[in-house]
């Protein structure tokens, strides 16, 4: 005589098969009506939104239905003379933007459309003394920000790799996970951004992977779905948060891929194309991109291969000769 | 409805207006909201107010939002100049209505650093925007920003009256900061809890609200027992909101750091104690040490000791109650773990090595299973894991043959147990481990 545990239940006619066509042609058009409310309204996190449109579209190997040129120029006049570089045009910098900007450059090949030294400029006058990285020059400063400085590919000899590697340990909470700052709770999102912030800093001995591995595939539910924390709902993003992260330390075989796979088909909007957080909401390019990628991790072959720490695919890291390390 | 440009631009520049006059009108406006309403009523205002809410009826956002949005970015590219007044009455309206907007509140930050706003007004904007956008990361992100503001400029008059330079009026501005602190620490606590009911585990929430703590409320105890309290209440009427839950853990951590320290180690004044900006105004607890004469190091410290223990015992108390009461939630599960886990750590760190493993504070019994541990926690071995610590000895998995967690799980969904958790086995780790949290 148990309470119920909080989850969703999947409908029968519930999408089972996977619509690439429909996803590719939903992100293809996403956006094309600029003075949409809608779009105004997320405006401030463009440049992350283009990040995850061209990130999915060149998974399903749609890429090149995508605007390059467009695309490579709207960030050029994104950047700012402080070398930092913002969400859309006159907004204000911000490490975060900065770093989609960067990852969608390369997956156009085109990094030396920016200007790279003013870049890591920039990021690296935001580390703070104890390690961890601002986000701007307002200094607010958690591990998200800290983890994707990082993704500065190939300059991370720049910036004082010891001492945010410390931030990021002392992040660490006693059940294994990573919250936002020294204290806070566990979270997946923290959890998948510090695993990969370890791997890239060659420190994943430093987690205790049975420990983490147990919290992380505690987030499967009844649906097979993925919550980020206990007793949340699943989410189709977490998805890839905590499946990533159980890739990285190499325990991805704690979960029920089968089960798992069916839930994200079911978050599939059949009519629009895209995914949804969860079967039957609304959709958006966020939750498309974590529904293929998490997809891709389990293993589709119609999607490419995905890396689990930069959520890119495998293809152009190689391109640009960067593995980061798994645990096995 | 078609509008041409000039009737658009008439109208939001109406509407702006008239949410301004409504917070010059009534200053205790304590939610918005939109207002669902299709159409435009001839000649009336979108703006509503009625009983302390503010209401945007939801026909004018489409046209409101993009106007002020494309205002405020033609002003930052320097290519349409507003005034202070403008430029403070267009970022208000943009952030009730889109207060992920970043670049907003950094406009905002510029208006408070040459005086034009005050820290104040931030706050309750803020405090506005979360009553319809509890999770907004960007309002909390520069909540905290706007709060570092006000500490700074109190601790200048606060470093200036310790160095003994204060004179009668500076004593009392001192004392006024104080209490305005206090004041500011409460309201944050307020804001945090509304927000904390407005959204199930809203991590954003209680993690400022440990932030707060933090930064305004370090070593002081008294905030920190009343929290306890006062959230006992709450935790049991939400008793899936994990996030609630880790704050009591935090709580608890923040006493145990706090009440450890023996006087031995510590100066009778304590002023790693007193560092809070905000000030205990209670007498302090007697474990002050030999300052007050009253009780010597060994009686403090055993006093300390059992305030600690009751604090456990209360929490696991309170925590086997929900459990009973609410069957079968993965959250009470997960407290009791982390319950456990300080208490475990607590009686090897300061038990054991500072006595020698001799228990000298005798334990109230009515538990059994806080002796069980105790017992197992001296023997093992005193290894100290610094603050947050690394997990290496913490909830340990049995790590010697580790079966497939997978296995257990699958099967034991759904099961039920034929009697209370405490009649499983302890498998052989250092914590008794629950038995499944679906149970």
């Amino acid at each position: 005589m148990g309470t119920q545990v909080k989850d969703v239940i999947i409908k029968p006619d519930a999408p089972s098969t996977l619509l690439l066509d429909k996803h590719a042609d939903y992100i293809a058009a996403y956006g094309s009506k600029k003075d949409d409310y809608e779009y105004t309204l997320s405006e401030y996190l463009r440049m992350s939104g283009i990040y995850w449109g061209l990130t999915v579209m060149d998974l399903m190997g749609q890429l090149p239905r995508m605007n390059r040129q467009e695309i490579i120029d709207f960030i050029k006049a994104c950047q700012h003379e402080c070398g930092g570089i913002s969400a859309s045009i006159g907004h204000d910098p911000h490490l975060l933007y900065t770093l989609s900007a960067v990852q969608i450059l390369c997956l156009y090949d085109s990094v030396d459309a920016l200007d790279v030294d003013k870049v890591v400029e920039y990021i690296k006058g935001l580390q703070q003394e104890d390690g961890s990285f601002a986000g701007d020059k307002w200094g607010e400063q958690d591990l998200l920000r800290s983890v994707l400085s990082q993704e500065t590919f190939g300059k991370m000899d720049t910036i004082n790799v010891d001492k945010a590697v410390e931030f990021v340990l002392s992040c660490m909470n006693f059940d294994g996970g990573f919250g936002c700052r020294p204290g806070s709770e566990s979270h997946a999102g923290q959890i998948y951004c510090c695993s990969g912030f370890l791997s890239l800093t060659g420190q994943l001995h430093q987690v205790n992977a049975d420990l983490l591995g147990w919290w992380l595939c505690e987030r499967q539910l009844p649906s097979g779905g993925l919550n980020g924390r206990p007793e949340k709902l699943p989410d189709v993003c977490y998805s890839w948060w905590v499946l990533a992260s159980l890739k990285i330390i190499g325990r991805i075989h704690w979960i029920d891929k089968a089960k798992l796979r069916s839930f994200i088909l079911a978050c599939q909007d059949e009519e629009t194309g895209g995914f949804a957080d969860r079967p039957g909401d609304m959709v958006d390019p966020f939750h498309t991109l974590f529904g293929v990628a998490g997809l891709s991790l389990l293993g589709d072959e119609q999607i490419k291969p995905v890396n689990p720490v930069l959520c890119m695919p495998e293809d152009v890291l190689q391109r640009i000769n960067l593995q980061p390390d798994l645990l096995s | 409805m078609a509008e041409s440009e000039e009737e658009v631009d008439v109208l939001v520049q109406r509407v702006v207006k008239d949410i301004t006059n409504a917070f010059k009108r009534n200053p205790n406006i304590d939610e918005i909201g939109v207002i669902p309403c299709p159409e435009a009523r001839y000649n009336r205002s979108p703006i509503v107010l009625v009983e302390n809410k503010l209401g945007v009826e939801s026909w004018c956002v489409k046209f409101l939002l993009p106007y002020v949005h494309n205002k405020l970015l033609l002003y930052r590219q320097r290519k349409h100049w507003l005034e202070r007044e403008a430029l403070a009455d267009i970022t208000c309206t943009l952030l009730l209505l889109n207060p992920d907007f970043t670049t907003a509140w950094n406009v905002r930050k510029e208006l408070l650093q040459c005086g034009v706003l005050n820290p104040e007004k931030d706050l309750y904007l803020g405090k506005l925007a979360l009553t319809k956008f509890p999770k907004s990361p960007e309002t909390w992100i520069h909540r905290r920003w706007v709060l570092q503001q006000i500490l700074r400029q109190c601790s200048a008059v606060g470093w200036k009256h310790q160095r003994g330079e204060a004179e009668q009026a500076d004593a009392e501005r001192s004392q006024q900061l104080s209490d305005h602190l206090a004041r500011t620490l409460h309201q944050e606590m307020k804001v945090c809890s509304d927000a904390a009911c407005r959204y199930p585990s809203n991590y954003n929430a209680w993690s400022h609200r440990i932030w707060v703590l933090q930064h305004m409320a370090k070593g002081n105890v008294k905030v920190f027992h009343d929290e306890l309290s006062s959230m006992r209440l709450w935790v049991s009427m939400h008793v899936s909101d994990h996030s609630g839950f880790h704050y009591r853990q935090f709580l608890l951590k923040e006493l145990i750091t706090e009440l450890s320290q023996t006087p031995a180690s510590t100066p009778p004044s304590s002023p790693q104690r007193r560092h809070s900006p905000v000030p205990d105004s209670t007498s302090p607890p007697p474990s002050q040490g030999p300052a007050n004469g009253e009780l010597s190091g060994a009686e403090a410290a055993a006093e300390e000791d059992r305030q600690l223990l009751q604090l456990f015992h209360q929490e696991v108390e309170l925590c086997s109650d929900l459990i009973q009461s609410f069957p079968g939630h993965e959250t009470l599960w997960s407290h009791r773990r982390h319950v456990f886990y300080l208490w475990h750590h607590w009686r090897r760190e300061h038990h054991c090595s500072s006595n020698g493993g001799n228990t000298s504070v005798r334990l109230n019994n009515s538990d059994p299973t806080l002796a069980e541990v105790s017992a197992q926690s001296c023997a093992s071995r005193g290894e100290s894991v610094n603050g947050q610590g690394h997990a290496s000895d913490a909830m340990e998995v049995d790590g010697a043959s580790l079966p497939d967690p997978r296995d257990s799980k699958r099967l034991k969904r759904g099961v039920l147990l034929p009697g209370p958790p405490s009649l499983l086995p302890a498998p052989p780790t250092l914590l008794p481990a629950p038995p499944h949290p679906a149970l």
